[in-house]
């Protein structure tokens, strides 16, 4: 078989024209690579996010703006996907995928499409992300937030003192850091929720 | 023309032209994405804090500076402040960095301490008028002037914010040495950069 392969490709080589056929194909690889690329940044960016379509800039986008994620001392910031998307390539393309079914949402079932159906789905859309990130050990907040380069000297005594407690007790970041950026929902918090810790949680690959 | 065309269509209907295409297509992929996969990694901590040695001291100096270990533990390193964050800046920028292998292996220009003392003026200067050509882009890239909330900033800041919106300067004109050792001599202010951006 792979004397058979070879046999096969030196002919193919063998003609001038594949050589050309080889180096469009290259070409086209590269631009279809950069147009994968280019929309996966684009598509992670505010201006996208932020305002595209009116379920995410009616309510997660207004009740983002002016917490200490969009404004603050430093003009340091975290936008939507920096939080909401993954940011390692294969976890973000799977993210990507799955963000189909926001389409599937806003163009044929009208999940979200006014603030009465957004309001009473808050609790659950605001439990899975919960459950999502305390699966992944707050593998999005952790992105930007390096706690082995944290000072705690420079925080306040009760965040000290919490930060040191949460260590020991095995919490993660968004157990108390929730509802720091979208209204918090009626109903249990993260604390509250038991995630499966007996095995490598989905969310932890994904 | 339809020669031409006549001629795509006879290469297309032998067989294994596809498959050569495709073989094309697929070293395509693997190229770029090489490509990027090592802008990506050229640009991080390990590779560009602790490759060669004559980095390695500015890394010590960025060490437990503001940049580096915070309230927060958001960082900056090497590369957010002094690699572009566009592409073609950030290919252009990786392109010129053939000088520094040429003064690593070559002329070893800074390769002691003294000689990289001696040489640290001249290095900073080059960084100041930079970054004020771009109106301190990288700085930018991170810090958005339009977020920040001067009720936040100590009365001091706010006040000199305020006064560098009306004199046409840019952030290292004031914020310089916050990450390395400052040299003796003129700093950012006193260089006369060829272009100030507003």
């Amino acid at each position: 078989m792979p004397k058979r392969v070879i046999a096969t490709v030196r002919r193919m080589a063998s003609r001038k024209r594949a050589i050309v056929v080889l180096f469009v194909g290259f070409a086209m690889g590269i631009v279809a690579l950069s147009l994968f690329g280019t929309s996966m940044i684009y598509t992670g960016t505010e201006a996208f996010c932020a305002t595209n379509c009116h379920e995410m800039a009616d309510n997660n986008t207004l009740e983002y703006r002016d917490t200490i994620h969009d404004k603050n001392r430093t003009g340091v910031r975290a936008i939507c996907s920096d939080c909401h998307v993954p940011h390692s390539p294969v976890p973000l393309y799977i993210a990507k995928m799955g963000a189909l079914n926001d389409l599937w949402s806003h163009h044929v079932t009208h999940a979200v499409d006014t603030k009465d159906k957004f309001n009473a789905a808050r609790p659950d859309m605001a439990t899975r992300v919960w459950t999502y990130m305390k699966g992944n050990d707050s593998r999005e907040c952790r992105f930007c937030h390096n706690e082995a380069k944290m000072d705690p000297t420079k925080q306040s005594p009760v965040a000290q003192a919490r930060h040191a407690k949460a260590k020991k007790e095995k919490m993660t970041c968004i157990d108390c850091h929730y509802g720091i950026a979208h209204t918090v929902p009626e109903g249990p918090g993260p604390q509250e929720i038991e995630v499966d810790k007996s095995f490598i949680p989905r969310s932890a690959i994904f | 023309m339809s020669k031409f065309f006549n001629g795509i269509r006879s290469w297309g209907s032998r067989p294994g032209t596809i498959g050569v295409l495709i073989l094309g297509l697929l070293l395509g992929v693997v190229f770029f994405g090489s490509v990027g996969s090592f802008m990506v990694y050229a640009n991080s901590e390990k590779f560009c804090a602790t490759s060669c040695h004559e980095m390695g001291e500015l890394a010590l100096e960025h060490k437990d500076t503001i940049h580096d270990t915070n309230r927060t533990g958001v960082r900056a390193t090497c590369n957010d402040c002094h690699v572009p964050h566009g592409y073609i800046p950030n290919y252009l920028a990786k392109f010129s960095l053939w000088r520094d292998y040429w003064g690593h292996f070559v002329t070893h220009s800074i390769d002691t301490k003294e000689k990289f003392e001696a040489k640290r003026y001249e290095l900073a200067k080059k960084v100041w008028v930079y970054m004020k050509e771009n109106d301190s882009r990288e700085c930018r890239h991170c810090h958005t002037t339009a977020k920040m909330d001067p009720d936040k900033q100590s009365a001091k800041a706010k006040a000199r914010h305020e006064r560098l919106r009306t004199e046409n300067i840019t952030c290292v004109d004031c914020h310089f040495g916050i990450a390395h050792t400052e040299p003796d001599g003129p700093g950012p202010q006193e260089i006369q950069a060829a272009v100030v951006a507003k």
